[in-house]
């Protein structure tokens, strides 16, 4: 028999980034000690795995860092990238049934260009995970559920133009909450709509609404996509205690989500309510995820557990039709927006990095192709960097980008580099796993 | 290594009761002085205890020159390393205990205990507050208590906070319990799963524990040692025989733990090394580093439940020279059994002896009657070599086995910070150490599977008996001081209190090291330093803002040996 559950628990006691931020070292400490006390690592349903260190080439897999990722990391990011390939193995090679990232620093918000850190994130760890369960072991069709109640925005940055990859996220509504962004209209490009399905709740939600929203659509939603691999990106501050966000979730209502989804692998992202939420979420997704009894943990403390307001499941309803619609149109929708685009599809972003206070402009191109699924151009101005100013002009190459696009986009480039605008001309090769300057 | 007189002068008397032989060892002024041997006797090992004693009593008589008659009362301190622990879980000769638990939230407690609890109502958190507290219900209580005369009691993050289990503790005396043991008390470590089977264990143990006691003090006046008795624990370290009655249960797998301070006491590896201990019924696997044995980092499984019963990180594997060996259509199998005495020494059935004499691997015995047990096995054209070379290679690998597991189990311990990651823990051997009668053919054939160097340090006869007379008393203790609470604790010694102003690390080393100190006193245990074994400090945030910290601190008084005895003193 095999254990259900691999976990990789890697606090980071030595990463912080600041000493009273919310991502700092004490934020596991608690989880560590109630997971330790329960005697959590002695079961035999759970296996407990050390995180190994990510390379370079898992992150330039998914990332254009400017000037370069390696400048832009800590040991620590290799290291819970690493924590999540450590579990992507563990479940691929059959050694467990599923697995648990329970790591940090977190990457939700990290987009696939970065030039600094936003939303606590610098490398999206869950994207690299994807992008290596690809390469290494070719898989195809995986779903994202984030449970995160902020917006995924680096998540959704990331994967907005794959057609394979298809992910949700339920989220305080972006008016209310940081990153402002994540609304239904937001559904992925022309070659993925649909695909990217954003459920933005009401401040106040608990277990009641997810649930609703779990069971009306997104579990509906999964079962028609039957994606070989799901993966939960485990946010934690959908708690009713969280020093962050407004929402009103339990340890329970979290443990039994997990229970339902039955995500393959699991991978922590925030939640700061380091005391009263953390021990108890993750010892309830924990035991949920190694299929044992979870029934009992319960916080000793729900003296500030408001119960959900009337509102809240009227928004779920509202999103489980508008969302569903997205959903069940989303090919001829899709079939549409290509003809009206023709052989490109562009968007401009504006993207803020909160801990540094950079500026960054984007004007990101699809070229679409007959043959392959073509490839991708982008243009970015960021102001205040660790480096100043920079401009950089980046070409994407998909893993099936064919050679007369590879050709013209070689041409693009050689042209940008020549007319002296930009400070890097950058190719990302997914096929190679490298991001080299022109 | 630097020795003060004092240790150096005392004469230690060791015993070591192995599965096979009682050994019984007197060192003196650093070097062996007396030793011998008994047959163990398996139902009660007293008799044979106290044989190996006279024996080697007598020996010392012998060797001494006329004018200096050694009398039993210039022993200063005798150390037993006994199966008896260990014997009464075996053969289920164990006391029924009351267990009551207050687990609070969390994971069900169904099947973690060897007994069904008594849920106590009632919680402590991770900072050490109290979420509830609730009387017992005294009418189910009795009912459960029945004719238990031990009581065990634990509660979930009692070592935070020990109210709710002393309340538990206070509440019980009504039942007039000859003895209830707290979880807290036995670890000051998070795991309240372990620490609940340790105290259940030791309420397990107790009672054949405190007879054993009895009749070795008995013994010793009779014989007119009027010395300290240690006992040997599972860690290595000696306890006095009436500290240990507060932890009988740590006195569960010494033979192990004395073989390892029997090596580092011959020939401790300077590199990273393997040490194998092969002897009649076992082979005892231990790492070493820095001339160190490595410690387990979790406490040890006792009769299939885990404990916070600290050992080496160490396997006993059920191969070893007396090993039973068969064949079937699939190959041959060695061990787990034991099948008595080798066939080249009179024994009735092939041993794993018999074949390492086959080959030339070891000597001694009859190695004609050692062909024998191996043409017992030969089918055709078999050479009685080739039969033993399959049978050494069955045990070898089953070795090699056992060592992969533990360097896998070694390689996934917990890793908290990203400096654990670069630096790293992985534990790459460079050294083989063989000691006991099997060891040198069965070692050397292993070192040559694992390309790794071999050593079989010379006189490790009694090796067992020497890392028992040789050690060290230890104590462990953990403090933990919460500032923005403002309280620390010791859980080991009861202790929460009020901090004292301008708290730090050192404030925390300060208070540990004064009650390390004082309990040493108590049991009169020979100075020695106390040593940081873990330390953690963390910032706690409230609202933004610095709230205060939280500092842990683990310390010892180290396990290991008083002195090394040189190689040559010991070859006999």
């Amino acid at each position: 028999m095999i254990p259900n559950l691999g976990l990789v628990f890697f606090p980071a006691f030595d990463w912080m980034l600041s000493p009273t931020h919310p991502e700092r070292q004490e934020r596991l400490l608690y989880t560590r000690d109630q997971l330790v006390e329960e005697g959590i690592f002695d079961l035999p349903q759970i296996r407990e795995y050390r995180p190994r260190m990510a390379d370079i080439k898992d992150l330039e897999r998914v990332h254009i860092g400017v000037p370069s990722i390696a400048k832009l990391i800590t040991p620590a990011h290799l290291v819970s990238a690493g924590g999540c390939l450590t579990a992507a193995d563990a479940v691929m090679k059959g050694e467990v049934k599923r697995a648990f990232a329970l790591v940090r620093p977190p990457g939700h918000h990290a987009m696939r260009v970065v030039q600094g850190i936003r939303g606590f994130c610098t490398i999206n760890i869950e994207a690299i995970m994807v992008e290596y369960l690809r390469a290494k072991y070719g898989v195809k069709k995986i779903a994202i559920v984030d449970t995160d109640v902020h917006h995924g925005d680096g998540s959704q940055d990331i994967f907005y133009h794959d057609p394979n990859t298809l992910y949700i996220s339920f989220h305080q509504d972006g008016r209310t909450l940081y990153p402002g962004t994540g609304f239904p209209n937001e559904a992925g490009s022309p070659a993925a709509w649909g695909m990217n399905l954003n459920l933005p709740l009401l401040p106040g939600t608990g277990d009641d609404g997810i649930h609703r929203l779990f069971d009306g659509l997104i579990r509906p939603i999964l079962d028609e996509f039957q994606p070989e691999i799901i993966i939960n990106s485990a946010g934690q501050d959908n708690h009713f205690s969280d020093p962050l966000a407004s929402m009103s979730v339990t340890a329970q209502g979290y443990a039994s989500l997990a229970d339902k989804l039955k995500a393959d692998i699991a991978v922590l992202e925030g939640g700061y309510s380091v005391e009263a939420a953390l021990p108890y979420v993750n010892t309830g997704i924990i035991l949920a995820m190694a299929g044992l009894d979870y029934s009992q943990v319960v916080e000793p403390d729900q003296s500030s557990l408001r119960p959900q307001g009337i509102n809240c499941n009227n928004r779920v309803d509202q999103l489980i039709d508008e969302v569903g619609q997205i959903w069940s149109n989303k090919e001829k929708t899709r079939t549409q927006a290509l003809n009206q685009c023709g052989h490109q599809w562009q968007r401009n972003k504006s993207i803020y990095y909160d801990e540094e206070g950079i500026r960054e402009t984007q004007k990101e191109t699809a070229h679409y192709c007959n043959n392959c699924s073509g490839y991708l151009t982008i243009e970015t101005t960021a102001t205040n960097t660790r480096f100043g100013n920079q401009k950089a002009y980046i070409v994407i190459f998909n893993s099936d980008t064919c050679e007369n696009c590879r050709k013209n986009a070689m041409n693009y480039a050689a042209k940008e580099k020549k007319n002296g605008k930009w400070d890097y001309v950058l190719i990302q090769d997914k096929v190679k796993s490298t991001v080299e300057k022109l | 290594m630097y020795i003060p007189e004092e240790v150096m002068l005392l004469m230690l008397l060791g015993i070591d009761v192995g599965g096979t032989f009682t050994d019984a060892v007197l060192i003196d002024n650093g070097a062996i002085y007396a030793l011998a041997k008994s047959q163990t006797t398996q139902e009660n090992v007293l008799p044979g205890i106290l044989a190996a004693l006279d024996l080697v009593l007598d020996e010392a008589k012998v060797n001494l020159p006329s004018d200096m008659k050694v009398l039993a009362s210039q022993i200063t301190r005798v150390v037993i390393s006994s199966t008896i622990v260990t014997n009464a879980l075996l053969e289920g000769k164990t006391d029924k205990v009351f267990l009551a638990v207050m687990a609070g939230p969390g994971m069900s407690t169904k099947g973690q205990f060897p007994v069904e609890p008594y849920l106590a109502k009632g919680y402590i958190d991770h900072r050490g507050k109290i979420s509830a507290t609730e009387a017992i219900d005294y009418n189910i209580v009795a009912q459960m208590c029945d004719d238990k005369k031990i009581a065990a009691v634990s509660g979930k993050f009692a070592v935070r906070n020990q109210i709710n289990e002393k309340a538990l503790s206070r509440d019980l005396n009504v039942f007039r319990f000859l003895k209830i043991f707290s979880g807290s008390e036995l670890s000051g470590e998070l795991n309240f799963v372990r620490r609940t089977n340790t105290a259940y264990f030791s309420a397990a143990v107790y009672t054949k524990y405190v007879e054993f006691i009895k009749q070795i003090k008995k013994s010793m006046t009779e014989r007119n040692i009027d010395a300290p008795v240690y006992v040997l624990k599972a860690d290595g370290g000696a306890l006095p025989l009436e500290a240990a009655l507060e932890q009988p249960i740590e006195s569960i797998f010494t033979g192990p733990a004395a073989s390892v301070l029997g090596i580092e006491a011959i020939a401790p590896p300077n590199r990273r090394a393997i040490s194998l201990d092969v002897g009649g019924t076992t082979t005892d696997i231990a790492f070493w580093e820095n001339g160190q044995p490595l410690m387990a980092k979790k406490g040890a499984s006792v009769a299939g439940f885990n404990t916070s019963v600290h050992t080496y990180h160490m396997q006993s594997l059920g191969v070893g020279g007396d090993s039973a060996v068969n064949r079937t259509k699939d190959g041959f199998l060695v061990g787990p059994a034991r099948a008595g005495i080798a066939m080249a020494l009179g024994g009735n059935v092939p041993t794993l002896s018999d074949a390492l004499i086959t080959i030339g691997l070891v000597n001694f015995g009859d190695s004609d009657l050692a062909g024998q047990a191996m043409k017992l096995y030969a089918v055709e054209q078999e050479s009685t070599v080739d039969v033993a070379k399959a049978i050494v290679d069955v045990a070898v690998k089953k070795i090699e086995n056992t060592i992969d597991e533990m360097l896998k189990q070694w390689s996934v311990q917990p890793v908290y910070t990203v400096d654990d990651i670069i630096t790293g823990s992985l534990f790459k051997p460079e050294l083989l150490i063989g000691v006991g009668g099997a060891a040198p053919g069965l070692i050397k054939l292993l070192g040559e599977r694992m390309h790794l160097p071999v050593e079989i340090p010379e006189g490790a006869m009694v090796a067992n008996a020497i890392g028992a007379a040789l050690a060290k008393p230890t104590l462990v203790a953990t403090l933990r001081a919460d500032t923005t609470e403002d309280y620390y604790i010791i859980p080991e010694a009861g202790i929460k209190a009020k901090l004292p102003g301008g708290f730090n690390q050192y404030k925390a080393q300060e208070l540990l090291t004064a009650w390390l100190q004082k309990e040493a006193a108590k049991w009169q245990i020979i100075a020695q330093d106390t040593e940081i074994v873990a330390y953690e400090e963390f910032a706690t945030i409230h609202d933004y803002y610095s709230s205060g910290k939280i500092i842990y601190l683990k310390m010892q008084l180290a396990p290991g040996i008083l002195y090394r005895v040189a190689g040559r003193e010991v070859s006999l």
